[in-house]
């Protein structure tokens, strides 16, 4: 289990996380929700442990990380890529096709049937027609769609995803949607950072809104449809009538 | 004119050939040194900004802001006369000009460094690369892309630059063409020699570099 305690984090004065608390467990998909400024993407990079919290644990199943980190103390073990992220921007390497985007990582773990697995995620990820192109010369959900099939590329344990099908048209989210039971079938842990509601709800096992720093409520997929706390009711709310 | 200065190339073929090797060896001196140098100096900037990069950047805006003719001058004749030493032009040359390009170099080296965008090492640590992969395969590619252009230029700059030198009685090229003229006065001819002698030199680097921007620094910006 990928598990965080009492995850904080300032940028300045400016708390942005806030005694944290999130497990995902292998085999699950977490969304987490809330409005924009609340500390979502900030904890996926805690989490990730690329952006180190001021304070608080990560449990890699059974490796624990204490922080702060000592002054000369560094990650060890890596925690990556058993725990991988799908960063917003996306981070493509621009002088490398989108092929080799994904090949140049994933040749760290050789298998003997790397080639197969690639293709499928070409062609689940409908990639064909564009992957031999470089990031500059594809559009944003081609790049989100490489992105995505760099970190699965990696056999992690746990994915992290910020706002990963926000360029995705209907169909290729359904393709993902499609795509993500495979996942946990392969019992990879993954939380995705959404916006998309209909997408929360139908790809999760467990919901987490987050607002102000903080988890204010969690619980099963139906949560979207039964909000206990007054605050994810008027986010919803509002939602709903933008919508 | 051009079968005139042909004909003089042809004549003192000796003279000019002795010059340019002189101004090749100089040449090779300032760039080896000023690239190797530069480059490590730079990379120490980056990682250091606070000792070696205000020394590099205290460096190069000295040395940018000083002609390197003042320069050569002043190490060749008040430096040598205070320290009571006489050295060999052509080393005094040398030293000026490499200075100068390993500063050129190093704040070329220290700034792509400096601006390369982290989150290419953060997608690379996520993706388990190591240290040694993320500099070899994601960070040196994408630095000497973006650089390689500017540095071929700036060492043809430097290859101009050792004209200079015969002011101090070094005897490369320029002061070989000097002594030419001064013994057969055609000016015209003489110096469109020269200019042909540096155009041979000159352009397959400048060749290089527009080549090198076209394949390499192609426009990164996504859609």
């Amino acid at each position: 289990m990928l598990r965080a305690e009492k995850i904080s984090k300032s940028f300045g004065g400016n708390q942005v996380l806030q005694d944290v608390s999130v497990w995902i467990k292998p085999g699950t998909i977490t969304t987490l929700i809330g409005p924009s400024g609340t500390g979502k993407t900030t904890l996926l990079r805690a989490l990730a442990m690329t952006d180190a919290p001021d304070a608080g644990e990560i449990t890699v199943d059974y490796k624990k990380y204490v922080f702060p980190l000592a002054h000369d103390q560094k990650l060890s073990p890596l925690p990556w890529p058993r725990v991988t992220a799908v960063f917003q921007q996306l981070f493509l390497w621009p002088h490398l096709s989108l092929r080799e985007n994904i090949l140049l990582p994933a040749r760290n773990f050789p298998r003997t049937n790397m080639d197969v697995e690639l293709n499928e995620l070409i062609d689940v990820l409908e990639m064909k027609h564009f992957i031999d192109r470089f990031p500059n010369e594809a559009s944003l959900g081609q790049r989100q769609r490489v992105a995505l099939a760099r970190a699965l590329m990696l056999q992690p344990k746990y994915v992290l995803m910020d706002e990963v099908t926000s360029a995705l048209d209907i169909e290729q989210v359904a393709n993902i949607l499609n795509f993500l039971p495979r996942l946990k079938e392969r019992d990879i842990g993954v939380l995705i950072i959404t916006h998309a509601l209909n997408f929360a709800r139908r790809a999760a096992d467990t919901v987490l809104f987050m607002d102000h720093g903080q988890i204010v409520e969690r619980g099963s997929f139906d949560l979207l449809d039964n909000p206990q706390t007054p605050r994810l009711q008027q986010f919803l709310a509002a939602i709903q009538a933008a919508q | 004119m051009f079968s005139d200065a042909f004909d003089i190339i042809w004549t003192y073929r000796e003279g000019f050939l002795a010059g340019l090797a002189v101004t090749l060896q100089l040449s090779a001196i300032i760039w080896t040194v000023g690239i190797a140098g530069g480059t490590a100096l730079g990379w120490l900037a980056a990682r250091h900004p606070r000792d070696w990069g205000v020394f590099v950047r205290t460096g190069a805006f000295l040395l940018g802001g000083l002609p390197i003719l003042v320069l050569l001058f002043w190490l060749h004749y008040p430096a040598q006369a205070v320290f009571h030493v006489v050295i060999d032009p052509f080393i005094t040359a040398a030293f000026t000009f490499t200075l100068v390009n390993v500063f050129a170099v190093s704040s070329l080296v220290r700034e792509a460094i400096a601006d390369f965008p982290t989150e290419y090492l953060t997608a690379a640590r996520v993706c388990g690369l190591t240290s040694r992969q993320t500099l070899l395969q994601i960070q040196l590619p994408i630095i000497l892309r973006q650089i390689l252009p500017a540095l071929l230029m700036s060492q043809v700059v430097m290859l101009h630059t050792t004209l200079f030198a015969s002011l101090i009685s070094v005897e490369e090229i320029f002061r070989v063409a000097q002594r030419i003229n001064a013994s057969i006065y055609k000016p015209v001819e003489i110096y469109t020699a020269l200019g042909m002698f540096f155009l041979a030199v000159s352009l397959p680097v400048n060749g290089l570099a527009i080549y090198l921007k076209h394949k390499y620094t192609r426009n990164t910006s996504e859609r």
